[in-house]
């Protein structure tokens, strides 16, 4: 018998978390489609008195709602999922009954990140996407056919065509800069998991102070270390060398996040090793 | 099974064994019940019924088959009588005569009690 | 089946509650720990178990090291704490959950203990109360087969009638292969049941003795007067409860309260007589 690693075991762990998560993470997902649908509901499209439908140079229609709904109700939903798994570990007469299921630490681990980290992040995608997919097709069912043309510096000659709704993720992953976040999430459950096994009670409040504190000092820090380097020294660049690294800075940006996922994930599993009850 | 006070649990169960013996509920040459069956009806620790049992194969009332278990051996019943009387002599005897001492009881009055004793309880229609 | 060699161990570094500890339990016996309110009776349950972990020294359970959580040992150790919390599910769903991590998981037992215990499978575990909720986990977890059975003030919480039951279901779970350690302050609820007494106090286990050997070297009695021989005693209805050296191979039923004080009361005296 394999102490750390058994895929039968895993599988049999995997089921067996699914009886205590899986309530409150199918409670949570239904709250989070509810949401959707009424975000969705109260934004459809109307056409304005003089103007009609509002959309932009390739005719699509303006859904502006959908980025701050998304990215707010994803980070809501991933981080109560994420802050939520270990908190059993928290109160002894729950800690005892888990610590002692004939699982390695390794497995528990995996386990939680499986919830967490991917589990949880799918099925809000997917959640998304499918509501959203719905209401595309129904609005682009009800404005009916229009068509319209656009002028503007870019096209001298008039760009034509129908008037649609597009998805949201068609419209999110527009700009390269934004595929080089799609590790954050990840980073925002391990460090809501790792507050869950770290903090005995009130992990979630707990947590995002810490997180807010850390935030908050980093920036000051960023701010007087810029300021001390740049002290007396000129601007000498208008574009303050986002032009010329554009891209390496996101490349940076997703190495470090993942970095520092992969570190929190790693301290996560000390801290369920070393839990005591 | 009520246990008494004060005497030793494994020496009370083999009382208790005896007496199913004496009164005929457990007959010669069969099988007593396993040291676990009778654990659990006694609320005991087996290692307890075990120590009893191993007492009264020593008194030759029980003998151990291995792999079968413990049976009433052939003669328990005048084993049985032989280990009492040692008992009672030990035990309750020196108590009895003590007694005797302190309330000045003759054992002419003793024996004419007994021999009335003995009439009344054992020698009825 | 547990080594226990020069074991160390505290919340705190500074305030041990165990000192250079050392014992050895073996197979087939029922280990009775005794000890006083916060004498770290849960606490060595727990080192056993993996779930703290020590300072120094060096604890082997069946040969693993038992804070390393090893699926292998955890899948032999049967843990029955004194709090504990069950999913609110329906108690085949809980059993189809947890059964599979034990290779010799036995259904029909569990079946036979869950009968004893009058508890209906379709039951679900969030509507029983806490003494069956109790009778649960332990049917459960002597189903498992575990080899180690340890029980953290198991009848706390059990009615008269489920002490009985409970007191039969113990008397059959111990097979030779088998372990089992309990703490309790319910002596009276065990003391036919144990048949090794382990006693914590003061960081260290100030007694353990089988009852044959107690019952050899110390005779329980009721006495009129005191005298000299007397290790220690109680007043009673008519006298005393006493402990008295055993001189003259008398065999008296152990009294496990009058021990339990004896031993903290004249640790001096009842020092020589055990080594």
């Amino acid at each position: 018998m394999n102490n750390s690693f058994n895929f039968n075991r895993f599988w049999l762990l995997v089921k067996r978390q699914w009886l205590e998560f899986g309530k409150i993470y199918l409670i949570s997902l239904l709250v989070v489609v509810g949401v959707l649908i009424l975000f969705y509901a109260w934004n459809l499209p109307e056409p304005e008195a003089e103007k009609g439908y509002r959309y932009n140079s390739e005719g699509f229609l303006y859904l502006s709602f959908r980025i701050p709904l998304f990215l707010t109700l994803g980070f809501i939903f991933i981080s109560v999922i994420a802050s939520g798994y270990f908190s059993l570990l928290g109160q002894k007469p729950k800690a005892i009954i888990e610590l002692m299921t004939p699982a390695s630490t390794l497995e528990k681990w995996l386990c939680s990140i499986f919830y967490t980290g991917i589990f949880s992040v799918f099925s809000f995608l997917l959640v998304f996407y499918i509501t959203d997919l719905a209401f595309v097709k129904y609005i682009d069912k009800t404005i009916g056919t229009i068509t319209f043309s656009w002028t503007s510096g870019v096209h001298p000659t008039p760009k034509t065509g129908i008037v649609s709704a597009r998805t949201f993720f068609n419209d999110f992953f527009e700009h390269d800069e934004i595929k080089s976040m799609v590790v954050v999430p990840f980073m925002i459950t391990s460090i809501f998991l790792l507050g869950s096994v770290y903090f005995n009670r009130f992990h979630y409040i707990k947590t995002a102070v810490v997180v807010m504190l850390f935030l908050t000092a980093l920036i000051y820090t960023l701010i007087q270390t810029a300021n001390w380097m740049t002290r007396d020294k000129m601007q000498d660049s208008a574009n303050f060398g986002f032009s010329s690294a554009h891209n390496e800075f996101f490349i940076y940006a997703m190495v470090g996040i993942t970095a520092v996922t992969v570190f929190l994930w790693c301290v996560t599993f000390f801290r369920v090793k070393e839990k005591e009850v | 099974m009520e246990f008494r006070e004060n005497k030793a649990i494994y020496l009370q169960i083999g009382d208790y064994v005896c007496e199913h013996i004496l009164l005929g509920k457990w007959k010669s040459e069969d099988k007593v019940p396993s040291v676990r069956e009778l654990a659990v009806s006694l609320e005991v620790n087996p290692n307890t019924v075990m120590r009893t049992y191993e007492l009264l194969q020593n008194k030759n009332i029980l003998s151990n088959k291995r792999g079968i278990g413990f049976f009433i051996a052939e003669d328990a019943i005048k084993q049985i009588k032989i280990y009492s009387k040692i008992q009672f002599m030990d035990e309750e005897l020196p108590v009895f005569f003590r007694n005797l001492y302190l309330l000045d009881i003759g054992f002419d009055e003793l024996e004419a009690r007994y021999q009335k004793f003995v009439k009344e309880t054992f020698t009825n229609p | 089946m547990i080594t226990i060699n020069n074991l160390n161990f505290g919340y705190s570094k500074h305030n041990l509650l165990f000192k250079d500890m050392s014992m050895q339990l073996s197979a087939g016996h029922i280990y009775g720990l005794l000890g006083k309110n916060g004498a770290g009776k849960s606490s060595l349950l727990k080192n056993i178990a993996g779930l703290v972990y020590a300072q120094s020294g060096s604890l082997k359970v069946m040969g693993f090291d038992p804070a390393k959580r090893e699926p292998e040992l955890l899948a032999d150790i049967c843990f029955i704490p004194e709090e504990f919390y069950l999913p609110s599910i329906k108690i085949d769903a809980y059993i189809k959950a947890n059964a599979p991590f034990y290779k010799k998981f036995d259904y029909a037992y569990l079946n036979v203990l869950l009968e004893e215990f009058n508890i209906p499978i379709s039951n679900k575990l969030v509507n029983m109360s806490y003494g069956q909720k109790k009778k649960f986990i332990i049917a459960f977890g002597l189903a498992t087969q575990a080899k180690l059975v340890i029980m953290d003030e198991p009848t706390n919480g059990l009615d008269i009638p489920s002490k009985a039951q409970f007191r039969k279901v113990m008397a059959s779970a111990l097979t030779d292969d088998r372990c089992i350690v309990i703490s309790t302050h319910q002596v009276r609820d065990l003391d036919n049941l144990i048949d090794t007494v382990i006693m914590l106090d003061e960081s260290t286990i100030s007694l353990k003795a089988s009852i044959e050997e107690i019952t050899q070297k110390l005779t329980f009695k009721k006495m009129k007067e005191l005298d000299e021989t007397v290790i220690y005693a109680e007043p009673a209805l008519s006298g005393y409860n006493v402990v008295v050296p055993n001189f003259h191979q008398e065999d008296s039923k152990m009294d496990i309260e009058l021990l339990f004080n004896a031993v903290i009361a004249e640790k001096k005296k009842l020092k020589p007589i055990f080594n």
